[in-house]
């Protein structure tokens, strides 16, 4: 989903245009506040992307961007700043402080459309990391250490010996631990992880 | 100032051998005058004494010469009588016939031995002889003597025809036969009539002539010419046996007087008109030094106050001669004062550049009216340039006639400086806050048209991708889902021009004032802007605006812009050129078939490079590290709202011509409808 954030409606319509043509999702809004407002927790599975012009009236796109710094949203909600003439150093030190690109004014508009697929797939991936850290939270201390002697490669024997378990409770957590990580095989597992 | 050392300078040192020497000399002159008429005198009175003595000599021989006559004639008789062949009446023939010879004898009588008179020269014998003691005494002597002997002179009775108190002397003439005695012969002088009758008229004219005895007693005297002074007086005895007679002569000359007096008056007016002149002199020389030394300190005075003065004087006569600089003016202009005295223009001071402006005001001045306040530059013989401020005055000598020109000049290097700070300070505030609304209006302009151009883009693009993708599947493109997008995009396309026209608009607003103006009122009017920045760079300014030109029908504000924008070009594109070099011209005609007036700026700077000329007139381009770049621009969009056109060539002599036009008033009615400004 690309997220659209300008006071100019022709510049939302435009945009929203223009990522239609390339097959990209999108959603504008009309102020920061507006953007900040929609964000639940949730995000879309394939990926969000966020354009967003530096200089609108109320908030302008440099503390909106905090706001999300804060929230540690940014990797999300890869931010693509467009600016004006003479916003540069500006959208620069954004940039440094985790903003996905900047695009000056005028500028081609499919290389930007390129660059929002980009952070839509960025997105994507870190929702993806975000999901399985999320599972290997669910893990307990017994059943990490097994994952990471199955992610080494050990038989469950070697595990059982290792942790001076039995083989019959290895086979458990193993079960579990697929379970938690929703995978099915040990191949799978370690892809995930990879 | 030095002074050379005069001779009077020197005598000044030694003021007491300076008087010692005419005052001896002086004395030495009045002595000499003194001395010369005292000696004069001296000699002439010696003169007259010796004189007066050979005359009396020769008197007293006279008279001596006489008696002796006498006595010579009584001898003889005296001898005939004694060989007595004689008679009586005869003897008193000889006596009558003696006294008739000497009439200085009163009576001769012949007495016998008894004293009896015999015979005697009056006509009646009278025996009466009355004779006095001393003529007695002298009877005896003269006997007993045997010689003739005079009496001592003394009055007697007797002689009723001399007058009363006469002094007579007998002579006693005795007489002898033999040893025999037989008589007397007594001859009786009237003393005074010695002298009448035997002192010449020419002597006795001159002198008092007295007869004296021993006792200084007068016996008998002549004065003839009034008593004698005696000053010149001469005693000399008479040798007259028995008697004592002294001849005493007094001369009636006084002292010689009269030329001694005129000398000595003369010599001592003179003397005193001398010494008064002298003393006049002297105090006329000290009156002199007095004032000297007085005008001397003033003077020192004057050339320590002149040479103090940090304010360059200059005195030129009417002929525009310098006549006198003081240091600090020379100073000023690098020049020592003996290559500036007395040199006619031009001087060599004088910057090339400006060579016409000072020939101008000197015109100007010869004629009689000088500016009496300019500022104007001066060239030292290194090159460089010294702004100065010259106060000119008339030079009015004590006769109320003028006799030159006065100036002080003030070095306004200092306060140019201070103006041009200040100036560039105005400049760059202004360039500052022009800058800043350039930038507000260019940031608003871009930022007003990026959005419909980029809004534009987009949805073209979109549309593109659509098409892309639709040729891509072989499907034909869907026209409705395009047609919103291209809507879209022609709006904003309209949009745009919208922003532009609204520009052009508001620059359109912006209407020329115009007026009925003169082009030379216009360019006095910031003549003054264009001096300041000419004089930064010693950029003179010749203006060719002929009076006969018609009027502009301009807005005076712009088309003053323009012109200060275009000397302000000219004037910097001279600021590396020699300085001989930087001169610009303001020129004006009038193009009658156009009916335009056309004004061009002639520079002899760097000129304009081909590359740039293309450029020139394209908005933001600009040669200048802190020009916008708009100025021509902004010229050449005055001039052409006015219908006039702004063009530029190379000058053929070096620099540039920029030229614009603007529309004249037609002649006939400029003239109802011209504006004062």
């Amino acid at each position: 989903m690309l997220h659209i954030i300008d006071d100019e409606e022709v510049v939302r319509d435009s945009l929203s245009w223009l990522a239609a043509s390339r097959s990209i999702e999108a959603r504008s809004y009309a102020s920061g506040q507006q953007f900040l407002d929609s964000l639940d927790g949730t995000f879309d599975e394939q990926g969000d992307c966020v354009l967003l012009d530096v200089r609108m009236p109320d908030m302008n796109g440099i503390a909106l961007f905090d706001q999300l710094v804060k929230r540690d949203l940014t990797a999300r909600l890869p931010v693509i700043f467009l600016t004006g003439h003479g916003d540069v150093p500006m959208a620069v030190d954004s940039l440094k402080r985790g903003a996905f690109d900047f695009f000056e004014k005028p500028f081609n508009d499919n290389d930007l459309m390129d660059r929002v697929q980009q952070g839509l797939a960025n997105s994507r991936q870190a929702g993806e990391l975000a999901a399985v850290h999320a599972r290997l939270a669910t893990l307990s201390t017994r059943e990490r250490e097994v994952l990471d002697l199955i992610l080494a490669g050990k038989m469950n024997k070697v595990v059982a010996d290792k942790l001076g378990i039995s083989m019959r409770t290895v086979e458990v957590h193993r079960a579990h631990i697929f379970d938690k990580m929703q995978v099915k095989t040990a191949v799978e597992l370690a892809g995930l992880l990879k | 100032m030095k002074n050379p050392p005069t001779f009077a300078r020197r005598l000044q040192f030694t003021s007491p051998v300076r008087w010692l020497l005419p005052v001896l000399l002086l004395l030495l002159f009045l002595s000499v005058l003194f001395w010369l008429p005292w000696q004069a005198r001296q000699m002439e009175s010696n003169e007259r004494q010796e004189q007066l003595i050979a005359d009396t000599l020769w008197v007293e021989q006279t008279i001596r010469f006489q008696l002796a006559r006498n006595e010579e004639s009584l001898f003889n008789l005296g001898a005939d009588i004694a060989k007595g062949m004689l008679p009586a009446s005869s003897v008193h023939e000889r006596l009558q016939q003696m006294l008739r010879n000497g009439r200085e004898l009163q009576r001769v009588i012949w007495l016998d031995t008894e004293g009896q008179v015999r015979a005697s020269s009056d006509h009646t014998l009278s025996q009466d002889t009355h004779f006095s003691p001393l003529s007695l005494t002298a009877g005896d002597n003269a006997r007993r003597l045997h010689r003739g002997q005079y009496a001592q002179p003394a009055q007697q009775s007797g002689f009723p025809d001399a007058p009363p108190g006469t002094m007579l002397m007998d002579y006693h003439q005795p007489l002898y036969n033999g040893q025999h005695y037989i008589g007397s012969l007594v001859a009786t002088y009237q003393v005074s009539s010695l002298l009448d009758e035997m002192v010449p008229w020419w002597f006795a004219q001159d002198n008092q002539i007295s007869l004296i005895d021993r006792d200084d007693k007068i016996l008998a005297r002549r004065a003839a010419a009034g008593p004698g002074h005696g000053v010149y007086t001469h005693k000399r005895a008479l040798d007259v046996p028995g008697a004592n007679i002294t001849l005493f002569t007094d001369s009636v000359k006084s002292q010689p007087k009269l030329l001694p007096n005129l000398l000595v008056g003369s010599v001592i007016a003179l003397s005193l008109g001398l010494l008064w002149s002298l003393l006049a002199l002297w105090r006329h020389i000290s009156r002199r030094l007095t004032a000297e030394g007085a005008l001397r300190q003033q003077m020192l005075f004057r050339t320590a106050m002149e040479n103090s003065l940090v304010t360059g004087m200059r005195a030129r006569d009417l002929e525009g001669r310098v006549t006198y600089v003081n240091p600090a003016f020379c100073q000023m202009v690098g020049y020592t004062s003996e290559e500036i005295l007395g040199r006619l223009p031009p001087m060599p001071y004088w910057a090339p550049e400006a060579m016409d402006e000072y020939q101008q005001r000197f015109v100007k001045a010869l004629a009689g009216n000088a500016t009496p306040q300019f500022e104007t530059h001066f060239q030292r013989p290194d090159g460089t340039r010294v702004p100065v401020l010259i106060f000119e005055a008339p030079l009015v000598d004590k006769n109320g006639k003028q006799t030159g020109w006065m100036g002080s000049v003030l070095d306004i290097s200092d306060r140019k400086r201070v103006e041009e700070l200040n100036r560039q300070q105005q400049e760059k505030l202004q360039t500052s806050s022009r800058l800043a609304t350039m930038g507000e209006l260019a940031s608003m302009l871009a930022h007003e048209l990026n959005q419909p151009l980029a809004a534009i883009s987009s949805y073209t693009t979109g549309a593109l991708n659509l098409i892309k993708r639709a040729s891509d599947s072989g499907q034909p493109v869907q026209p409705n889902t395009l047609k919103p997008a291209l809507e879209q995009a022609s709006a904003q396309a309209q949009r745009a021009g919208q922003i532009i026209r609204s520009v052009h608009d508001f620059v359109r607003k912006s209407e020329p004032q115009r007026q009925d103006v003169d082009i030379r009122t216009l360019v006095d009017g910031i003549r003054a802007l264009i001096d300041l920045q000419a004089r930064k760079f010693y950029v003179t300014i010749l203006e060719e605006l002929p009076p006969e030109l018609p009027l502009l029908h301009a807005d005076p504000v712009m088309i003053e812009q323009v012109l200060l924008n275009l000397t302000r070009n000219a004037i910097e594109a001279m600021q590396d050129a020699a300085p001989g070099r930087r001169i610009m011209r303001l020129r004006a005609s009038y193009d009658a078939r156009q009916e335009m007036v056309t004004v061009d700026v002639i520079d002899q700077g760097h000129g304009i490079p081909a590359d740039v000329a293309e450029r020139l007139f394209s908005p933001f381009f600009s040669t200048k590290a802190e020009g916008m770049g708009m100025g021509l621009n902004i010229c050449r969009t005055a001039i052409e709202f006015h219908g006039g056109a702004l063009t530029f060539g190379a000058n053929p002599a070096g620099g540039t011509i920029f030229t614009f036009s603007v529309p004249a008033v037609p002649r006939a009615a400029g003239n109802s409808q011209h504006l004062h400004a």
